[in-house]
């Protein structure tokens, strides 16, 4: 009986943390749409030729081409659709690890939560963006790599958040009637306590997002990335960059790109947080 | 106060031995072995073993760890596979151009901060789209800063420089390494100047992306430090709005600004490494991305522990000045 009750009433809340979290999640799913479907309405494929080098934006070529006839503005599209995934997939597995560190390190032993909370605070304390350099460097560039470096990076923020809910909810009644109910540890970690930690989790990572996707196109304007002729918005930037006073569209829109896409990210985020501070 | 301070600087050290372990892990992860680089490729395996014997690389992997740590405290960076040189003589020399780099961003970014903080707090009409400029400023990358900057500064107006830290050719060498500094300390107001016009446009684009984060923060935590009861008192007894703030709203607003600066840090070392590579500015950040092509490891380990030293340090200054803001902290 209370473990009916209980379970309904957390999933009552699950459900109310996201209603809440709809606008922002809303926003995301629609930038993911577009960027997935963007390739769609492309003229060109990124790496074909498209016209004759270092043609001027105009009506043959909306974004102009660069220094080896390729269609910038179909190059962009292809970019932002690599971007935005290669963001979600960092901030994904960022969130998966932290998930699992969070509630091991809340519902675990003390000595494990030591360790991990020390672990994190170690990484917390350096600045990401350069270890991700050093890590990428390290490895060798390539788009998996990149991934890599900066997932790894980036999961002891999301352990904290998971890891200070638990720890407030496994407190809670609920959890409490669940466990006295005879309810294995594991349920009672995935059924009772995992659900309350959503909605700061999901807040947290689209705050991210922008950021995430940020880091990233500077990794690729460094060379940290997939290996040209791919269609990576910072290592475009970096092949337009000589011609930046004779053909500025090569290196200009790219950069426009990432800025769209990381404003897109960044509002929703914003909204998001807005809209959890409130209630 | 004292034992908080203790404790902060405490943790500092044990950051950095975590992170000489993850650089020491990365190298061991590396591809490329640093003894066949340095030797090259038409050496003997008797030759390898021996310079492999005399750098250490053949001792246990904790011996080579500790090697490495008390090297790099007394200023041994290991040996750069593409300079040849030891990474702290490299250091030394593309160092002080990203010194003043970096001071006059935090300087421009400090500035920036207060003046759009302070500016902008309170609620009023225009505080949601300004929130929302600010915002899509902020989601600019580095790189199309420094693009636009060279567009609209260098090639349409002519005002500024393109690339460069200087542009005379017998810029004084001491006694600080800074243009700007040496320039007025030997004499030459004219390096000085040069050396400013160099300096404006990275400067800017380094400081852009922290000032708006800061700022943003310090706008909201004035706004609610602006609505607490002792701000209606103060305002009752009479006092000017100016009074108000500066006494009364920003010293109690200022811990959560604070840390938040000495986060940025780490976005502004991350920014210089793009911006000193489109304006060929000699610094750390020139170094790390020219070291990138040739996986000159050694190279980007050592620049990365001394910026990261640098990131830990500014970060523990920041707890310690939080507490010394907002005593309760130091409890």
């Amino acid at each position: 009986m209370t473990a009916i009750l209980t379970s309904t009433r957390a999933s009552g809340r699950l459900a109310g943390g996201l209603s809440r979290l709809n606008g922002g999640l809303v926003a995301v799913a629609v930038i993911t749409l577009l960027a997935v479907l963007g390739p769609l309405v492309a003229p060109h494929t990124a790496t074909e030729a498209a016209g004759v080098p270092f043609t001027p934006p105009g009506a043959s070529a909306l974004f102009g081409t660069d220094d080896v006839g390729h269609d910038v503005f179909s190059r962009v599209l292809y970019g932002l659709r690599l971007s935005w995934l290669s963001a979600l997939a960092v901030v994904g597995v960022g969130m998966l690890i932290g998930l699992v560190a969070g509630v091991l390190a809340g519902l675990g032993p003390r000595w494990l939560d030591e360790l991990l909370m020390r672990i994190t605070d170690g990484f917390l304390a350096m600045p990401g963006a350069l270890v991700a350099i050093a890590v990428v460097a390290a490895i060798g560039p390539s788009l998996e790599h990149t991934l890599i470096g900066v997932s790894v990076v980036w999961w002891p923020y999301y352990a904290r958040i998971v890891r200070g809910e638990v720890r407030a909810i496994r407190s809670r009644p609920h959890v409490e009637a669940a466990r006295l109910s005879g309810i294995g540890r594991l349920r009672v970690a995935t059924h009772h306590v995992l659900p309350g930690t959503w909605s700061s989790l999901v807040v947290a990572a689209s705050l991210d997002l922008g950021y995430v996707v940020l880091t990233l196109a500077g990794l690729s304007f460094l060379g940290l990335g997939a290996p040209p002729p791919a269609p990576e918005l910072g290592a475009m930037a970096t092949q337009g960059l000589s011609s930046i006073l004779t053909a500025w569209w090569i290196p200009v829109f790219p950069g426009i790109g990432v800025a769209v896409l990381t404003f897109a990210a960044n509002l929703s985020g914003d909204r998001l947080q807005a809209q959890s501070g409130r209630i | 106060m004292l034992a908080l301070a203790g404790r902060r600087l405490a943790g500092a050290v044990a950051i950095c031995l975590g992170l000489t372990v993850v650089l020491f892990v990365l190298q061991h992860l590396s591809a490329t072995d640093p003894v066949r680089v340095l030797v090259g490729p038409s050496a003997s395996t008797a030759q390898v073993d021996a310079v492999r014997h005399q750098l250490g690389y053949d001792l246990p992997l904790y011996a080579q760890w500790w090697h490495y740590v008390t090297g790099a405290a007394t200023g041994d960076l290991q040996t750069s596979l593409r300079t040849h040189r030891p990474v702290a003589t490299d250091i030394a020399q593309f160092l002080p151009a990203s010194i003043e780099l970096a001071l006059f961003s935090c300087l421009i970014a400090a500035v920036l901060a207060l003046v759009l903080g302070i500016g902008t707090a309170g609620r009023w009409r225009g505080a949601a789209p300004l929130n929302t400029v600010l915002l899509a400023i902020a989601s600019a990358p580095a790189f199309l800063l420094t693009l636009l900057g060279i567009m609209v500064f260098y090639r349409n107006l002519g005002w500024l420089p393109p690339t460069g830290r200087t542009s005379i050719a017998d810029p004084p060498g001491g006694p600080t390494g800074l243009l700007t500094v040496d320039g007025l300390l030997t004499g030459r107001p004219d390096v000085t100047l040069d050396a400013l016009r160099h300096l404006v446009m990275p400067a800017v684009c380094v400081a852009l992306l922290p000032a708006i984060a800061v700022g943003r923060t310090l706008r909201s935590s004035l706004t609610t430090a602006l609505e607490s009861d002792h701000i209606r008192t103060a305002k009752a007894k009479g006092l000017s709005r100016r009074a108000i703030l500066l006494h009364h709203g920003l010293r109690n607003s200022a811990t959560t600004p604070l840390s938040m600066a000495g986060l940025q840090l780490g976005s502004v070392f991350a920014s210089l490494v793009v911006v000193e590579t489109v304006f060929a500015w000699p610094g750390l950040g020139l170094y790390i991305s020219q070291s990138i092509p040739t996986s000159d490891f050694p190279a980007i380990a050592g620049t990365t522990l001394l910026l990261a030293v640098a990131y830990v340090a500014v970060n523990t200054a920041v707890d310690i000045t939080q507490a010394v803001l907002d005593p309760r902290l130091a409890r």
